[in-house]
């Protein structure tokens, strides 16, 4: 297969559910071959419709869903080359995890001993050897996902769908398999396709993020770009971290704050347009003056109106008047300065890190 | 509310093994106090005529025809070796069984769909629908069938119409709707249950896993929906032996059944203690079975 061969395209897919609610509205979408991609959004975005979509198990009320360029219509979850790792795990309560596991393989008449075989294969990829004959019930949620990790990825999908599949689990658990997903999809090497609604962790694992909003797509492109780049105030506020500052663009690459001061800024509207600037927390910095401040760069006078400790770093907010707030977040570190609620300081930070957006 | 500070510390107060186990005792006590008026009438009304049935299976059948309770005996149990007997009994286990069959073969699919109607009003409905006939008498029901199967009722006249069947009153086929008519509900209600319970996520993994529809569903509706089976097939399968009211007015009583068998030993026969070895006997075989029944299926569920 080739480097950047289509492993599923969206066509045009919407889906309506009774009369009027619509979930999933008009998305164009085209994922490559052997990429992990992120359908990211809040609850109700419509990502598990997409994903669901995707699997047949349901059917789109308008578009086409195309898996390797092959029409998939009202083809029924049975005759598609994709499986899907479900947000409950959904494991059959009734049979054992070899049963379980080996389960796609007999529906597809494989050769018992070769079943036995692969069985095998996929209980060790996903570390399980010893527990062949435990029902779901007598494993851990951790165990339970790895199961049916297994069971989807034992029929060698195409694409692997996965609905939320960390999100049962405590965050110790999900941090190692979100390393340990990244390991096996890079030695299966097959596309997956990978729903949640946890930005970090769709930062941490994807290569490309579609950020989803209202069943519309509001982004779609590499981790580093969503982050970095944000197309509208909806991603730039849902991906990471994120100071709103309310403002009106004064020309071309200039920004006036309301309340006066003017900073330089990545624009796109024309003048005298209410914008919203948004800058990363972690891209700003504190001095206690102006002069401290190294030349060349925006300073923003405020007040600090609360510090929080965070154990690793202190979040101060910084109040700069009918403008709104920065949130800055400074590296708990030995040499740090430490501030006070009333202290006055000093905001700094690069012109490149500030982006006007409007609404 | 009192200051606990002001309080002197009593030694009853600091937690002990002993006052945890007086604590759960107490609370033991309360659970049984709950229990006790249930539990009251349960063994005057209903464990005590059991007994007494057992008891007047060893009396021996006086001149009069009612039972003597004084001269102690084996009699009533060694006549259920009689070859009528087995004849009967084997007569009525098939009845029954056929009958669980109708019921289930009739009712899965119904329940079936009723677990799957998305909106919860229309549940309900359909399962009071299931529930009306309850609401007025089994006899008069049974009384209404009659008059639908008679010669000159609906059913009968439709058959002679269509050249199908001559008559229904008083024919197998006229007790076979008649049973499954009134046992029918107790096969939807416990299978309605376990699909209710169903987590259709399971199907639809099936599905993904490369199941077709049929197969998705014998290798997990199906198995999943066991409970619901077995409850609802001795739910059936048992007040379907002792039948005696359908088979008498639908089927004109003219075959022995076990219930009208035994209700002769009460009426013109007038043998109370042989009527008595037989419902004893049914009742230890139905209660065995039911056990085995129960076993078997909690294994694999």
């Amino acid at each position: 297969m080739s480097e950047n061969q289509t492993a599923v395209g969206l066509r045009g897919i919407t889906k309506i559910f009774g009369e009027d609610v619509t979930a999933v509205d008009d998305i164009d979408l085209d994922i490559s071959d052997g990429e992990f991609f992120s359908l990211l959004g809040p609850s109700g975005c419509g990502k598990t419709t997409t994903l669901r979509m995707i699997a047949g198990l349901e059917f789109p009320t308008e578009g086409s869903v195309q898996i390797y360029g092959e029409e998939m219509g009202i083809r029924p979850p049975n005759k598609r080359p994709v499986n899907t790792v479900f947000q409950s795990y959904a494991l059959f309560p009734h049979m054992n995890v070899e049963d379980n596991v080996g389960f796609g393989l007999r529906m597809q008449k494989v050769d018992s001993s070769e079943v036995k075989r692969r069985v095998a294969e996929a209980i060790d990829l996903v570390h399980l050897s010893g527990m062949e004959k435990r029902r779901p019930k007598a494993l851990s949620g951790g165990q339970q996902q790895r199961v049916a990790l297994a069971r989807a990825l034992i029929n060698r999908p195409n694409v692997l769908l996965l609905d939320e599949p960390l999100g049962a689990l405590d965050l110790k658990l999900r941090q190692a398999m979100q390393l340990e997903l990244k390991d096996i999809q890079h030695e299966v090497g097959i596309t997956f396709v990978y729903v949640t609604h946890d930005q970090e962790e769709a930062l941490t694992m994807s290569d490309r993020i579609a950020v989803m909003n209202q069943g519309k797509l509001a982004q779609v492109g590499r981790s580093e770009e969503v982050y970095e780049t944000p197309s509208d105030l909806f991603v730039a506020g849902f991906v990471g971290e994120m100071c709103f500052l309310e403002a009106e663009v004064a020309e071309a690459g200039m920004v006036r704050l309301s309340g006066g001061q003017t900073v330089a800024a990545t624009t796109s509207d024309p003048a005298g347009s209410k914008v919203t600037l948004a800058v990363r927390p972690e891209m700003l910095h504190l001095f206690g003056d102006a002069s401290e401040a190294p030349s060349g760069r925006n300073s923003v006078a405020g007040t600090i109106a609360r510090n929080v400790f965070l154990g690793d770093a202190i979040l101060y907010e910084v109040d700069i008047g009918p403008a709104g707030m920065f949130d800055v977040r400074v590296e708990n570190i030995p040499s740090m300065r430490r501030w006070d609620v009333g202290d006055q300081v000093v905001v700094d930070f690069h012109r490149e890190a500030a982006t006007a957006l409007s609404e | 509310m009192t200051d606990l500070r002001e309080r002197e510390p009593i030694e009853d107060d600091v937690a002990s093994p002993k006052l945890e186990r007086k604590a759960r005792r107490r609370s033991s006590w309360r659970g049984f106090m709950h229990a006790a008026p249930a539990y009251v009438y349960l063994t005057v009304f209903f464990t005590l005529p059991l007994i007494i049935v057992f008891v007047f299976s060893f009396a021996t059948r006086s001149n009069i025809g009612l039972p003597s309770l004084s001269d102690w005996n084996f009699d009533s149990w060694t006549r259920l070796a009689h070859p009528l007997v087995r004849t009967i009994a084997i007569r009525s286990f098939w009845m029954a069984t056929f009958n669980t069959l109708l019921c289930l073969v009739l009712a899965y699919p119904f329940a079936y769909w009723i677990a799957t109607r998305s909106k919860q009003l229309t549940r309900t409905l359909l399962l009071i629908a299931v529930l009306v006939p309850f609401w007025s008498n089994f006899l008069v029901r049974t009384y209404a069938w009659r008059m639908l199967l008679d010669s000159d009722g609906y059913i009968t006249q439709v058959g002679q119409a269509l050249g199908l069947w001559d008559r229904m009153l008083f024919t197998a086929p006229a007790v076979f709707i008649g049973l499954v008519y009134g046992y029918l509900p107790f096969m939807v209600l416990p299978l309605y249950a376990a699909l209710e319970r169903m987590d259709w996520d399971l199907v639809e993994a099936g599905r993904d896993l490369f199941a077709s529809g049929p197969k998705a569903f014998q290798k997990i509706t199906l198995p999943l929906s066991k409970p619901g089976i077995i409850a609802g097939s001795i739910l059936v399968f048992i007040p379907s032996l002792g039948a005696y009211v359908t088979p008498d007015i639908l089927g004109g009583g003219k075959t022995n059944l076990l219930g009208n068998f035994i209700a002769l030993q009460f009426g013109s026969a007038a043998n109370w203690p042989f009527g008595s070895a037989l419902s004893s006997t049914i009742l230890i075989v139905m209660l065995f079975a039911t056990v085995v029944y129960f076993r078997a299926g909690g294994r694999t569920v």
